[in-house]
Parts: C-alpha cells; sequence; structure tokens
C-alpha cells in the first residue's frame, strides 16, 4: 500500500491562500488504510478548517467528500457536477491522485493535503514500513525476500557496509541493517550460496533513472 | 410480613426457589448477580448501610492497577437494579430454622431513621446537618454529617442517621422535602422462605493495637495499610495527595510492616493472610506513582506473590519502581523525638540489630474475622476453625458444616479478589444446584404492552421532563426558565416540571404526557444516566415506546452540583445541556432487540478434577452435557496424587467423581479432541473427532467450559533424568504412596528438595503456587516415615499462603530445615563417582554448604497441558506463559472476554485441588446464566458496518477488545450483533467511517456538539 504524512495545518493554510470555498476530497484506498487521507481524516481536517477560520472570523465553505479512488478517471468524474462551486481542491490522496485530479479539472487549483512517503507494510495497528520502492527488476529471490534496495540506507547490493552494528544501520537505532535481515533470513532458510552469488550492478533504467515510467498491456486494452 | 403466605403455603418436599447471600461485598454481588441471572431470587443481606464491602475502600487493585470502585460500580449498580435481587442493608440474620431446601430466616434490620421508600439520595439534608461525626468509610481520618451515605456511590442511595451521633435537632427533618426522615424508626424483624443460603461476610482487619510494639495509636505517623489506601484514594481523606497524619508532611521514606496480625502464633493468627504481600507492593508501588521521591521499604518475611501475573508485578516493584525488599521482621518501632519520625528496629541480612529512620510506617495488617461474624455462624450453627473461619473440608470447599448453607470469600478462608468472585461464582452454582428444580418459581418478568411503531421519517415529538430534585437542582438552576427555553426547541411538544422525577407518581405523569401529547421521544434533564436510566426507559416502554426513545440530560450533577456558586451561568449551561439532549433524541430510534433461542446443553473439554466436577455441576442442575477427554480414561493431575497436605485421600475421591460422572445426562467422550469450533453464546457447535475409529461429530451446545489443566513440567538440569535419586515432586508422591525406596539404606537418609525449578525465571516468570505446599506435605510424610531423615528445603520464599502457613510451621517443628537461596547463587548438584553432592549458600550460617543427599526432590514447575490449537479454534487468548488468559484479571476470572466461554482448573493458572473444584463450581454458575434461559436478546446498542463504504483495512478487526468484527468473503467487515458488547471503539476508530454505533452514531455525536457550540 502507499503510505503517507498528513501535512501539518499551517503548511496547508500557507497553501490555501485565500481561497475560502474548499473541496476537501479524500480517497477510500491507501490513504484510508494508513489512516491519512479517508473519511474520518477528511472530516477531521475539515472540522479543523472550519474552527480556525469560524475563530477568525472568516465566512468560508468547506465540502467533504471521499472517492472510492483518485487514481481512476470514472471516479474522479464524480465531482463534476460540484467542483466548480469551489475555490480549491484540496486532495488528501497520495500524490498520484492529486495530480489525476487536477488533471482532470484543468481550471482549479488542486492542492496536496498530504505528503506522499512510501510504499510499505503495516507492522501493527498504527505502525507502517517501507517496502519498495519500485526500482523495476526485482531481485528478492536472491535476498531471502528482504529488498536492500528499499530497506537499506544506501541500497547496497553486496553485503553490509561498516555501519552496521549489533544489527541496525547506523542512521538510527530503530532501523534494522537490511543486510543483517538478509543475512539471518538466508541462514534460517538454507540458502547460504545465495550471499556467494555477486549481485551485478544495477541497471537503473528499469527504476526513476530511465526517466518516467508506463506500462501498457496489449490484451487489456480495449 | 411477606413471609407468611409463601412459607405456609409452600410445599415441603420442593424446594423454595430464593436464596439468601449474607454479605454484600465483591464476593456476595457476584453470588448474588450469577443467581438472578439463573432464574433464582436473591436476597442480599448486609449489616453495613450499603454494599459494596471492603472493595470499597480500596484505592487501586493489584496486579492491574485499575480503581477498585471503578470496576466495581457497575456490580453495586447492577445489583441494586436488578429485579430479582432484594437488598437489604443496615440487617443482621438472627436464626435460620428448618430444612435444607425449605429454610425460614429471621432477618432483624436495625432502623436507619430515613424511609427508604421516600429518600431520593439528593444530599439535602446532610448539607444541612450541624453534627460532625467520624467517618468510618476514611477510616476516621475525616468527618462527617450525622445523616449520611457511607460513599456517593453507595448502594442503595439511601441516606442514614448515626442516632449515636445526632443531637435530634429536626433541621433534616425540615429540610427533606421528600419528607423521608422519620425519628420513629424502629428496629423490625422479617422472616424470609429461601431454599439455600450463601455466606459471605467477609472479614475484618486485625486490631493493629494488639502489637503494641509497633505504636499504632501512640506515634501518629503509624498507621495502618487501610489508611494508607484511603489516603492514596481520590475520595479519601486528603483527595489522594499522601500526606502524613502529625504534620500534613509528604513522607518520603515510608517503611511497611509485613504479617502484622498474620503467621502469628502469639496472638493466634498462625495463618498467613493471603493478600498482604501484593496490596503491600501495590500501595508502594501507588504511593511511588503518586509522589516520585517517595523511597518504600518493604520489610519482610517472604513474598508471597502467588497469583496469576504477582511475581511480574512484584519483579516490576523492584526493577521500575525502586521500592526496597528486606528480609527481616521489624522488633519495634519508636518515635524519634521532635520530628514525628519513626525509628524501626530489625535484624539486617547480616544478622545484626540495626535501627533506620522513617517517615511513616505502614502496618500490613492481616485478615480476621469480626466477632459479629463469628456470632452469627455461632447462631446458625456453623462451625469455625480454630481461627473463627468457616471450616470446609477439602474436597468441599464451598460447604459449610450445615447442609444448604454455602460460603465463600475470605469469611472461607484469607483471600484476594478474583478468588473471592471466583468462589462467590462457584458458592452460587452449589446453592443453586440444591434448588434447581425450583428453577424460575419465583422470579419475576416484567410483561410490556405491545410496542407502537416510530419510523425513522416520521416527525419527532418530543417531551421535556425537567427535574427540581428537591433543591439539587432547582436550588442553583432556574427550573421553569429551562422549561421555558426547552419548549423553543424544535420537536419539542411539552415540557413540564417535577419535584423529584424519579419518583413513582412522576412515572405515571410522563406515561400519560406520553399518550396525551402523542409523544414519541422523552428527554428527562436530572441526574445520572448511570443509575436512572433504566427506571426512565422502563417507564416509557410501559408507554408503549421503544426504550432507546429515551434520552437523558444530566443537569445535576454535570451542572448544579459542580456549579452551586454561579446561579446565572448554570442556567445557562442546564439550557444548552437540554438543547443537546434534544439534538440528539431527534436522531434517536427505536432499536430492536431480537430473541435467539438458547441451546440448553454444555461442552466441557478437559477430563480432569475441574472437567469432571463442571460437568457433574451441569449435570445436577438440569444440563445435558458432552465431556470430552483427549486420553483414554478420565482423572487427569489426579491419577497421579495420592493425599493432600490435610490429609484427604485423592484416589478415593477420584474414583467417586468419575462414579458420580457416570451421570444419565453426561455424555463422555474419551480418546477425544476438538477439531472445529463456531457460533456464539447459546449456539455453539463443535465438531469432535474420536480415536481409534476417528469418528467425527457435531455437538450443539450453548456453553463452553476448558478445563484443558496444568501439568508437571519435566525439570531441565540438577541431574534430572541422569541420576535415579534426582526426582520431581510427582514421582517422589508416587514413590512414598507405592512404599518403592530403591537403594536407600542409610538409616538417616539426608533428603534435599529444591523450590522454584523452571519457575520465576526468565522463561516462566510466574510463580507455580502449589510447589511450596507440595514439597511441605512430601516432607512431613518423610519424616512421618522415618523421623530421623534430615530434610532440608531451599526455597526462595516460602509461599505457603492461608492456613497452609500452619503446616509450614508444623514443618519447622519437626526439624525441617528451610534454607533460603537467591535465585543468582542456585544450588549446585553434581556426581563424584557415585555420589550425589550439592552444594547451596546458608544465609545464616553464612557459608557453603556441600551435602551428600541420598534424594533430591525438584519442586518443578506447572506449566500449561498443550492448548495452542485449542485456543486458536476457540479464538480465546493465552498469557505469554500459555495458560488461558481471562476477560479480566480481577472481576471476571472464569470468564473469556468471548461471551458463553469460560475457564477452569489449572488450565487458567496452577491450582490446589480444592481451588479448582471452587473454579469449576464458578464456571457452571457463569454458565448457567446462559443456559438456564431460553432465549437470549441480542442487537439494540451495537457496531453496525455499511459495507460500501468499507475500505477492509482491518482496523477495527485490529482495535475490537472482543475480537468480533471480521472481513468476509465480499471484502468488507461484518460484525456479529450476537457478540458485539457496544463499546463502540471500532466506530471510533474507523478510517472510513463506515461503521457507526447504534444509539451512539456519528450524526447524533455531530448533531450534539452542533447544538452546543452552533447554535
Amino acid at each position: 500500500m502507499i503510505v503517507g504524512n498528513r501535512k501539518d495545518f499551517s503548511e496547508i493554510l500557507e497553501k490555501l491562500g485565500a481561497a475560502r470555498r474548499v473541496l476537501l476530497l479524500g480517497c477510500n484506498e491507501c490513504v484510508t488504510v494508513c489512516g491519512v487521507g479517508g473519511e474520518r481524516e477528511v472530516g477531521v481536517l475539515a472540522s479543523e478548517l472550519r474552527l480556525y477560520w469560524t475563530k477568525e472570523g472568516e465566512t468560508f465553505e468547506v465540502r467533504e467528500h471521499t472517492l472510492e479512488r483518485q487514481c481512476d478517471y470514472e471516479y474522479i468524474d464524480q465531482i463534476r457536477g460540484f467542483a466548480d462551486d469551489y475555490d480549491v481542491i484540496l486532495s488528501m490522496a497520495c500524490g498520484a491522485g492529486v495530480q489525476y485530479v487536477a488533471e482532470a479539472y484543468k481550471t482549479k487549483l488542486v492542492l496536496p493535503a498530504v505528503n506522499t512517503t512510501f510504499l510499505g507494510v503495516t507492522i501493527e495497528q498504527g505502525m507502517w514500513s517501507e517496502r519498495c520502492q519500485g526500482c523495476g527488476a526485482c531481485i528478492l529471490d536472491m535476498t531471502g525476500g528482504i529488498c536492500p534496495i528499499a530497506r537499506c540506507a544506501k541500497s547496497l547490493l553486496n553485503g553490509p557496509c561498516g555501519g552496521s552494528s549489533e544489527g541496525k544501520c547506523e542512521i538510527d537505532k530503530e532501523t534494522d541493517c537490511a543486510w543483517q535481515l538478509i543475512v539471518d533470513r538466508l541462514k534460517e532458510s538454507g540458502q547460504m550460496e545465495r550471499y556467494e552469488e555477486i549481485l551485478p550492478v544495477k541497471d537503473w533504467r528499469t527504476g526513476r533513472d530511465g526517466g518516467p515510467r508506463r506500462r501498457v498491456r496489449e490484451d487489456l486494452k480495449l | 410480613m411477606e413471609f407468611s403466605d409463601r412459607a405456609t403455603h409452600s410445599d415441603r418436599a420442593k424446594p423454595i426457589g430464593a436464596v439468601m447471600v449474607v454479605g454484600g461485598g465483591i464476593g456476595g454481588m457476584q453470588a448474588s448477580l450469577d443467581l438472578a441471572e439463573s432464574g433464582f431470587y436473591v436476597y442480599l443481606v448486609d449489616h453495613s448501610p450499603t454494599i459494596g464491602g471492603v472493595m470499597s475502600q480500596l484505592d487501586k487493585t493489584f496486579p492491574t492497577n485499575d480503581c477498585a470502585m471503578c470496576i466495581m460500580s457497575p456490580k453495586l449498580v447492577d445489583s441494586g437494579r436488578h429485579r430479582n435481587i432484594r437488598v437489604i442493608t443496615n440487617a443482621e440474620v438472627k436464626e435460620i430454622l428448618g430444612p435444607p431446601g425449605s429454610f425460614e430466616a429471621t432477618i432483624i434490620r436495625r432502623p436507619r431513621y430515613i424511609r427508604a421508600d421516600k429518600c431520593t439520595g439528593c444530599g439535602e439534608c446532610a448539607k444541612h446537618c450541624p453534627v460532625t461525626a467520624i467517618d468510618s468509610y476514611n477510616e476516621g481520618m475525616s468527618r462527617r454529617a450525622a445523616v449520611y451515605l457511607r460513599y456517593p456511590q453507595a448502594i442503595p442511595k439511601i441516606f442514614l442517621i448515626d442516632r449515636e451521633a445526632c443531637i435530634g435537632c429536626g433541621l433534616c427533618e425540615r429540610v427533606c422535602l421528600a419528607g423521608a426522615v422519620d425519628y420513629g424508626d424502629r428496629e423490625s424483624e422479617e422472616k424470609i422462605s429461601v431454599g439455600s443460603v450463601i455466606l459471605a461476610p467477609g472479614f475484618e482487619v486485625f486490631d493493629a493495637k494488639r502489637r503494641p510494639e509497633f505504636g499504632y495509636g501512640v506515634f501518629p505517623n503509624v498507621i495502618t495499610s487501610i489508611e494508607l489506601e484511603r489516603i492514596l484514594s481520590a475520595t479519601g481523606p486528603h483527595r489522594s495527595h499522601l500526606l502524613r497524619p502529625s504534620d500534613g508532611a509528604i513522607p518520603e521514606r515510608i517503611a511497611f510492616i509485613q504479617c502484622v496480625g498474620s503467621r502469628d502464633a502469639k496472638c493466634g493468627n498462625d495463618y498467613c493472610s493471603s493478600v498482604c504481600c501484593m496490596y503491600a507492593v501495590k500501595e508502594a508501588i501507588i504511593a511511588k506513582e503518586h509522589v516520585p521521591f517517595v523511597k518504600p521499604t518493604i520489610f519482610n518475611m517472604d513474598i508471597r506473590a502467588y497469583g496469576k501475573g504477582f511475581d511480574a508485578y512484584y519483579e516490576r516493584a523492584k526493577a521500575d519502581y525502586d521500592v526496597r525488599f528486606i528480609k527481616s521482621m521489624v522488633s519495634k518501632v519508636r518515635e524519634k523525638q521532635g520530628s514525628g519520625n519513626l525509628l524501626v528496629a530489625y535484624l539486617n541480612e547480616e544478622g545484626k540489630a540495626s535501627e533506620e529512620e522513617f517517615d511513616l510506617v505502614v502496618l500490613s495488617l492481616g485478615m480476621t474475622t469480626s466477632k459479629s461474624v463469628r456470632d452469627t455462624a455461632a447462631r446458625l450453627g456453623v462451625k469455625l476453625n480454630r481461627f473463627g473461619f468457616c471450616e470446609t473440608e477439602t474436597f468441599t470447599p464451598l460447604a459449610t458444616s450445615r447442609e444448604g448453607i454455602y460460603v465463600c470469600g475470605a469469611f472461607q478462608s484469607p483471600k484476594d479478589i478474583p478468588e473471592t468472585v471466583a468462589q462467590a461464582s462457584g458458592a452460587a452454582a452449589a446453592a443453586a444446584e440444591m434448588i434447581a428444580s425450583a428453577r424460575g418459581t419465583l422470579t419475576t418478568k416484567k410483561e410490556y404492552p405491545p410496542e407502537d411503531e416510530v419510523k425513522p421519517e416520521e416527525e419527532a415529538r418530543i417531551g421535556v421532563f425537567i427535574c427540581h430534585c428537591g433543591i439539587n437542582i432547582g436550588g442553583v438552576v432556574n427550573v421553569p426558565a429551562v422549561k421555558e427555553y426547552a419548549r423553543t426547541l424544535p420537536n419539542v411538544v411539552h415540557a413540564d416540571e417535577n419535584l423529584y422525577t424519579c419518583s413513582q407518581d412522576t412515572q405515571e405523569k410522563i406515561k400519560n404526557a406520553v399518550k396525551e401529547h402523542g409523544l414519541n421521544r422523552v428527554i428527562v434533564a436530572s441526574c445520572s444516566p448511570r443509575t436512572h436510566e433504566p427506571m426512565f426507559r422502563e417507564t416509557i416502554r410501559e408507554a408503549g415506546l421503544n426504550k432507546f426513545l429515551f434520552e437523558m440530560a444530566n443537569i445535576r450533577d454535570q451542572c448544579s452540583w459542580v456549579h452551586m456558586r454561579r446561579k446565572a451561568e448554570a442556567t445557562e449551561k442546564a439550557k444548552l445541556l437540554v438543547r443537546m439532549a434534544v439534538a440528539n433524541a431527534r436522531l434517536n430510534r427505536s432499536l430492536s432487540e431480537t430473541e435467539v433461542p438458547v441451546v440448553q446443553r454444555g461442552l466441557v473439554i478437559g477430563g480432569g478434577v475441574a472437567g469432571m466436577t463442571a460437568a457433574l455441576r451441569l449435570a445436577e442442575q438440569g444440563f445435558e452435557v458432552f465431556l470430552v477427554e483427549k486420553e483414554d480414561r478420565l482423572g487427569g493431575n489426579l491419577l497421579n496424587l495420592h493425599y493432600t497436605i490435610e490429609g484427604g485421600d485423592v484416589q478415593a475421591f477420584l474414583r467417586d467423581l468419575i462414579d458420580r460422572v457416570s451421570h444419565s445426562s453426561i455424555h463422555i467422550l474419551l480418546n477425544s479432541l476438538v477439531v472445529d469450533f463456531s457460533g456464539v453464546r447459546g449456539n455453539f457447535t463443535t465438531g469432535v473427532t474420536t480415536a481409534p475409529a476417528m469418528v467425527h461429530q457435531k455437538i450443539q451446545h450453548g456453553i463452553t467450559i476448558l478445563a484443558t489443566g496444568a501439568e508437571e513440567e519435566k525439570p531441565d538440569g540438577y541431574l534430572y533424568g541422569e541420576d535415579a535419586r534426582v526426582l520431581t515432586q510427582l514421582e517422589l508422591e508416587d514413590r512414598l504412596y507405592k512404599g518403592d525406596w530403591g537403594q536407600i539404606s542409610n538409616l538417616s537418609p539426608e533428603v534435599v528438595m529444591i523450590q522454584c525449578v523452571g519457575s520465576r525465571n526468565e522463561k516462566h516468570p510466574s510463580c507455580s503456587r502449589t510447589c511450596c505446599a507440595t514439597a511441605v506435605k512430601n516432607a512431613l510424610k518423610l519424616k512421618k516415615l522415618n523421623p530421623a531423615m534430615n530434610i532440608r528445603i531451599l526455597y526462595r520464599d516460602v509461599r505457603t499462603y492461608g492456613f497452609l502457613e500452619t503446616y509450614y510451621a508444623q514443618a519447622r517443628r519437626e526439624g525441617i530445615i528451610f534454607v533460603r537461596y537467591d535465585p543468582e547463587e542456585s544450588p549446585e548438584v553434581k556426581k563424584e563417582g557415585e555420589t550425589l553432592m550439592i552444594s547451596f549458600e546458608d544465609k545464616i550460617l553464612k557459608e557453603r554448604m556441600t551435602l551428600r543427599p541420598d534424594l533430591i526432590v525438584l519442586s518443578s514447575a506447572s506449566i500449561p497441558r498443550e492448548n495452542k490449537e485449542l485456543a486458536n479454534l476457540l479464538k480465546v487468548p493465552r498469557t505469554a506463559e500459555g495458560f488461558f488468559l481471562e476477560a479480566h484479571m480481577k472481576l471476571r476470572p472464569v470468564d473469556f472476554a468471548s461471551d458463553g466461554i469460560y475457564v477452569a482448573g489449572s488450565g487458567h493458572a496452577p491450582k490446589l485441588i480444592s481451588e479448582s473444584i471452587s473454579q469449576a463450581y464458578a464456571a457452571v454458575a457463569r454458565a448457567c446464566t446462559i443456559l438456564s434461559k431460553e432465549n437470549l436478546l441480542v442487537g439494540g446498542i451495537v457496531a453496525v458496518v455499511e459495507g460500501e463504504r468499507c475500505a477492509a483495512c482491518l482496523t477495527c478487526v485490529r482495535v475490537c477488545p472482543y475480537e468480533v468484527p471480521v472481513v468476509n468473503v465480499k471484502g468488507e467487515a461484518e460484525i456479529d450483533i450476537i457478540k458485539c458488547k457496544g463499546c463502540g471503539t471500532c466506530a471510533a476508530e474507523c478510517p472510513a467511517r463506515a461503521i457507526d454505533l447504534m444509539h451512539f452514531t456519528t450524526g447524533q455525536l455531530e448533531a450534539k456538539v452542533g447544538a452546543l457550540v452552533g447554535g
């Protein structure tokens, strides 16, 4: 799932500038699950805005609306009827959703309320952790199912650096050393011979370095 | 009198379907609620003016640090308002005549001088009373009026006059608008007919003045443990500020002296009071939480942290709270002149006499029985033991010497809250069993008129009734103004005011108004829904409205009481509270509660003592039972035991029990395993496979009791398994029984027992509870066989709690030597050639001893039998050590969080046989609250999912404390209304707002807040 963080209220206010008619747009997918942009969070941010502007004695209108997904145009189309009544669409989706809404409403100011952070998993209720960077060429078969690209601070491909200490990464004590995890996992699953295999220099063109990516499946196209 | 028609007309052969419970503490309340919920009428008689007992005086409870009052008050309220419980306070039982099943009890009620039928509990009388009397609730550390309520949450909430303090000025009579004061009240006698009786009179704390060397009553800063409990409490004399009596200073150095009035032959109390170690640790922790610089020291002989989770609590006290434990009995306390500080004299661990200065000394007082309880027992013909506690037998721990009279709680032997609660349920089962054929004959069920349908789209027609509560509200809030204001609110078609809205005539008035004005919502603006909502709901239900169309605004506790001096603002706030209630009531909907049938059969898993007892007791109460045992024979651990410490013959008991379990209502399935499990309380389906043919069958049942037990762990180390002379206690017991001594030829054999083998360590942090007593039992047996035997028991703390202490004392008298060791320097066992050697530190001799024992006996840990798969199937939680985890450590000791599943025996935590028996009875009592009903009511205030909005994020699944929500095949959360308890956690947490809690919907909360701030 895509995980995000809501922006600080002060930053959101600043971005809104003079706009007082706000369509606050939630998304019922990843950002709902990671507790950052679902209907409840839309309600919370809307209340914050209303309280603030009421206190400031301003006139305003905040409309709450949550779409099933902001990454499909059919859903985005559902706000067509009333989007024009607002100065600004404040999207609580991930960066993909914000952009797609902006594409669909070319004349509207579309603002992000969320910082999109990573692709990850739920560790426990209220805690998420990064697992994938979408490099486009998966090597998890070689690394015991633990990704050194996403989980090693340096994205090292052939064993840890000198900053690995007692299983932790030198960047902070909370972060596991990915290579420690990989070695432990390889040992546990009896695949230590994989550790001996040298991974070649990675061709980053399948990832972000090759520029924006696009995917087409002819068989699915209409 | 009420008695006459019942006793004279009743058929003597048929039992009476009512029970008298004597004592309304936590045990008495639990027993009463279990009985009343199982179809028996209950008379709950308490000598005090309120029920609640000693627990009402406690601040927090160990090991969870729950607030005692917070967890107890729901039981107080439930007992007070239950249709089939009559609470009789300020009363004594004079005598009980007649045969069991058909007793006639005489109750003497002392005058209250306040009429129970008129007092509304408003407290106006106490406000005007000019007298100051000593407040016994706060242990004499604060004052109260002569007309008083023992504590604010008291049930019944009826004042009384302390005539010894009262000067008869008549002020209360004049200010009481309800006309409840009656100076002419007299003692009265009443006869009641009951089938059986439960004695739950509890305990009295030891009189600290009987140990004059500690200076209680002489030095002001020597206080008792119960006094400290009150000092720490928010309702205590200093509102929870930790202040010492002499000068109101915060005491930094606090000494706790253990065993004051316990383990003390000099004062005749040579038993252990079982709870003082833990409450001292708790008080030390709580004191430290109140004032972080406090330095508590606990002087003790042994720390008896033998209960579930207790050792972890004790370890936490040492590690996280810096509580200092000194193994020494204090010999004397004297006051340091001028400072009020105290000098505590004791022998330190080096054996030197020393004296240390403290700011406060707390005496950890033991449990005794009161004279009035002992006198009552004598009048009732119930035998007491030599310490004045109720005498019971090992295999019948709930029965007194008089047939038909049962016992529970501290009166049976000193015990803590959870054990009291479990035993109370147990006594309820025993008391119910003997009158089971009269179930439902004396209880009443309310019949209501048919309900008028109120459609959601129908325009709300709201009636608002505003209460003066005497002058409680009316004296502060301008009630007529609030009434006029209410009339202006949307959908309000009727508003009225009453002197006491809770009075009987007002109920009629409300019902008439519903008819006359066509009301479809009713609001009462008065006091707390906690105490009064059920009554008002019943009123509107009688008027033909769904009970959920009622709403309350608390303009007393949350308005007039707290804004007494600001009348104008209080009136404005009352208006706002009414406005919020109106906004909410408009959105109230009729909620239906549906009846689902109960399968009146039980399933018991595990055929040991607990399982067999539970099955038998269910059968004797008239229910069909399936008893599933995985082995090829019944008996469990009992098969390996031969005698109890008291001398009971275990095998004879077991044979008799197995015999009785061959009961026409019990289906015994040996060699059988539970392989699947589904359903909810009242209607479970369990799949059982039976070897060797692997026959699979589905069993339908309404309740499940888990009694899978524990077993002795095979020890690790100490040459166990390598040398035949190293045994476990169970193996020793077997040898003792068979007289099989192998190679011991020594005339005065040397035997060493090692305690805590595999217990109280990192892997298994808990105490195994029974091993100290077992070691003492087997040591005494050895000594009897051969008095020349030298027996040493190496221990960490000797935990012979309760009356087991007497056997520990006996063992020492008989020359058995107890040597304490620290876990850091555990005894070492090795072999030199064929010679077995053990070496250990002797703390008294201060040297290392090496012995050549003929036998080493290991007191090995009790570990749960394999239960992980079963726990997964039944979705019941376990502790880190694998014991089943009950719903609440304190007050729901045999229930699981999922309704209809109960735990009994050592699978819950290690237990003695008598304790397993008590707990099995307890599980039966809890089970009967379901099995005794033909139907269960479900629905009402439950969480409802709007599937389309659900993002299947699993938040509800994770946050539900009862594990109710599941994500179904449609990928939507689903909540079973039969299991849902309506706590609302999921509704609050749902990030997609797909869940709403009925009656407390998000829309309603928003409407309320909108009405408050929106204008």
